[in-house]
C-alpha cells in the first residue's frame, strides 16, 4: 500500500490557524542531504522542483523531523486544543 | 499558596499512572493531556508486560481493553529469502500473567478514566506549552498564556519531550537516542487469527524480527502482535543507519516488512485500517537525563526510561511503574511540605530499588548490540547458510554442522576470535 492510500486512512484536525512545525527556507535551500525527506513517516517533506516543501497537515507528530534535521532548521512544537492527527488504534 | 498539589504533563502510562497514585493519596492533581480524547495522539506495539496495571486498580483484569494476553512468543531473523524463527509457547504466560497485547487509543482512555474515578482533575486537548519558574524552582506550568501554579510538576511527555527539552531539563534528542516507529494495524475476523497463529479464546501471539533483508546498511527490527480481532505490525528503524544510508524512506521499510515472502501470508485478506508513527526512546542508561530537580520530576520515556534488546520492546511497563515511584516520592514530599531537588530525589532512590533502573543498568549498552552489523546482516546470513548446508542434498559427503558453521564465518569474513568476543559481549548485555 502506498504511503498516500496510508495517510488518507487517518483523521486530522487540522489547525488551520496555526503551524505547529515550521522549516527556515534560507537553511533548507543550502541544505545537503534533506534527510527529512527520507526520515518523515508521513511524506511531509518532499522535494517540489529542486526545492524543499514542507506539508504540516498529514503531520502524525511522530517527533522524527526535530531530530533528522540536523541543520537547524526546524522548529517543533506541539499541536494545540487537540488538534492534529487523531488516531483509533494507536 | 499553589493551585494543586501536582501537575501532571501528559496521560500517557507514565502520567495516567502517576496521577491514579497521587489521587489515590489524597493530593490535589491535575493531569494535562494534549490529545482529545486521551490515547490519540500515541502509538505502541504493543505488548504491556507485567502486571503494572494492578498496582493502579483492583479490576484492571476484568476492566482493562487487554486485547490478548501472550501465550507465545517468537524472535525471528529475516534474509531476503528465509525465515529462521525461535517459537516460545507456554502456559506459564498465562498463570504468571507475563503479557498482554493493547492498543493505546483504547488503553490510555481507561487510564485516564481510572485517574478520574480516583478524584484526579483531568483536562484534555489541552497543551501544555512550557514550564513556569520562579526562583530556579519548578512552580507551575504555562498553558495558553496562563500560568497555573503547583507544588510540583511531573513531566510525562513522551518520547519527543518538548516541554523539558525546552526547559534544558533534557538534551535536544540526538540519533543515539531514538529510534522512527512505524507501524500498521490490520483488520482480521478472529476465527482467521486464532487459526493463522495457533491460538484459542484469548491466548495472543508476538513475534519480534531482525529485518536482515534491509539494503543499503538500514537497520531497523520488526514486529507482529495478534489483538483480538487485528494484527499489529510494524518496524522500528534505527535513525542513525538511515541517516548514513540516506535514500532509504521509512515508509517504505514498513512496506518491504509487510510484504516479505514470511509476512504477506500472515496477513492475507486483511484490510490495512491504520497507519501510524512515533519516535521510540532507544538510548537506555545513556540518555538518561538528571530525573528530578526543584519542583520537578521527569518519568516514562521523557526519561527514556525504554529499551529493546532484539527480544522484546518495552517502554509502557516503564512508564507505569516511574509514574507509580514519581507519584510515591511526592506524596512523601507532600507530608514534609518540602519539594526541593533533595527530598524530590525520592524518586530516583525508589527508582534504583525498583525493576527500572536495575534493568536500565543490567541493559547497559544493549543499543549497541540491538543495533549493529552483527545481528542485522552477518548472523542472519550465517544462519541460513548454516541452515541451507543442514538440509540441502547434493549428493555430496555432508559437513558436521560445526563445519557449516565456520565455512559460513570464513564467507562473511569473521574470524572465530572475533564471533566468540561478539557473542559473548551480546549475552553479556542481553
Ligand atoms: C512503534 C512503537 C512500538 C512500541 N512497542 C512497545 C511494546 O510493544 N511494548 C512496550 O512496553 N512499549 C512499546 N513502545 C514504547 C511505548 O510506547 C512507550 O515507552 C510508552 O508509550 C511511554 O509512555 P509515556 O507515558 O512515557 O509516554 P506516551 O505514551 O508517549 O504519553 C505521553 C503523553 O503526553 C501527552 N503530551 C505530550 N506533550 C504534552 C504537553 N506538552 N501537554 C500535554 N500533553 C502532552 C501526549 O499526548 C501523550 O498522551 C513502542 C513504541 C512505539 C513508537
Ligand atoms: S528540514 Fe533540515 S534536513 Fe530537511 S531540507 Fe531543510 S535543512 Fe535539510
Ligand atoms: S513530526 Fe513526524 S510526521 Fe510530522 S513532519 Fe515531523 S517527521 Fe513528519
Amino acid at each position: 500500500m502506498k504511503i498516500e492510500e496510508r495517510l488518507s486512512l487517518l483523521n486530522y484536525k487540522t489547525d488551520k490557524s496555526y503551524e505547529h512545525i515550521t522549516v527556515n527556507p534560507n537553511i533548507c535551500e543550502e541544505c545537503p542531504d534533506h534527510f527529512c525527506t527520507f526520515a518523515c513517516p508521513a511524506k511531509c517533506y518532499t522535494i517540489i522542483e529542486g526545492k524543499l516543501n514542507f506539508k504540516y497537515e498529514d503531520c502524525v507528530e511522530c517527533g522524527t523531523c526535530a531530530v533528522a534535521c540536523s541543520h537547524g532548521s526546524v522548529s517543533w512544537t506541539n499541536t494545540k486544543g487537540g488538534h492534529g492527527v487523531k488516531y483509533k488504534y494507536g | 499558596m499553589s493551585e494543586f498539589d501536582a501537575i501532571v504533563v501528559g496521560g500517557g502510562p507514565a502520567g495516567a499512572s502517576a496521577a491514579i497514585k497521587l489521587a489515590q493519596n489524597n493530593m490535589n492533581v491535575l493531569l494535562v493531556e494534549r490529545g482529545d480524547p486521551p490515547g490519540s495522539k500515541n502509538v505502541s506495539g504493543g505488548v504491556l508486560w507485567g502486571t503494572g496495571l494492578g498496582e493502579l486498580s483492583d479490576d484492571w483484569e476484568k476492566t482493562a481493553p487487554l486485547e490478548r494476553y501472550l501465550e507465545s512468543k517468537s524472535v525471528a531473523f529475516l534474509t531476503e529469502k528465509s525465515k529462521i524463527n525461535i517459537d516460545f509457547s507456554t502456559k506459564n504466560f498465562e498463570e504468571q500473567k507475563t503479557g498482554y497485547t493493547v492498543l493505546r487509543a483504547k488503553l490510555d482512555p481507561w487510564l485516564v478514566k481510572k485517574a478520574r474515578e480516583a478524584g484526579a482533575m483531568v483536562v484534555t486537548g489541552v497543551t501544555v506549552d512550557r514550564l513556569s519558574k520562579k526562583d530556579g524552582k519548578v512552580v507551575g506550568v504555562i498553558q495558553d498564556g496562563d500560568e497555573i501554579t503547583a507544588d510540583a510538576v511531573i513531566l510525562a511527555e513522551g518520547a519527543n519531550p518538548r516541554v523539558a527539552i525546552d526547559s534544558g531539563l533534557r538534551e535536544p534528542l540526538k540519533d543515539h537516542d531514538v529510534a522512527i516507529g512505524v507501524k500498521e494495524v490490520i483488520k482480521l475476523p478472529e476465527k482467521t487469527i486464532n487459526e493463522r497463529f495457533n491460538l484459542r479464546g484469548k491466548a495472543g501471539y508476538a513475534c519480534e524480527y531482525v529485518l536482515g533483508f534491509l539494503k543499503d546498511g538500514v537497520e531497523a527490527g520488526g514486529f507482529l502482535y495478534t489483538n483480538k480481532d487485528s494484527i499489529s505490525i510494524g518496524a522500528v528503524i534505527s535513525m542513525k543507519h538511515l541517516r548514513q544510508s540516506n535514500q532509504v524512506y521509512s515508509f517504505d521499510i514498513m512496506e518491504e516488512f509487510a510484504s516479505h515472502p514470511f509476512i504477506a501470508p500472515l496477513l492475507e485478506e486483511g484490510r490495512v485500517d491504520e497507519y501510524s508513527a512515533h519516535l521510540v526512546q532507544e538510548g537506555g542508561l545513556s540518555s538518561i537525563p538528571k530525573l528530578y530537580g526543584d519542583g520537578y520530576m521527569i518519568a516514562g520515556d521523557a526519561a527514556g526510561f525504554s529499551f529493546s534488546n532484539g527480544l522484546v520492546l518495552q517502554g509502557m511497563n516503564y512508564a507505569i511503574s516511574s509514574g507509580i515511584s514519581a507519584a510515591e516520592a511526592l506524596v512523601e514530599a507532600k507530608q514534609k511540605s518540602d519539594f526541593s531537588s533533595a527530598s524530590l530525589s525520592r524518586y530516583q532512590q525508589k527508582l534504583e530499588e525498583s525493576y527500572v533502573m536495575k534493568d536500565m543498568r543490567t541493559f547497559k549498552g544493549i543499543e549497541n548490540v540491538t543495533w549493529s552489523k552483527m545481528i542485522h546482516k552477518t548472523f542472519p546470513s550465517m544462519l541460513e547458510n548454516v541452515m541451507m548446508g543442514l538440509f540441502k542434498e547434493e549428493g555430496k559427503p555432508k559437513k558436521h554442522m560445526m563445519q557449516l558453521v565456520l565455512d559460513s564465518m570464513s564467507s562473511s569474513k569473521i574470524k572465530s576470535k572475533d564471533m566468540l568476543l561478539q557473542g559473548y559481549r551480546m549475552l553479556r548485555r542481553m
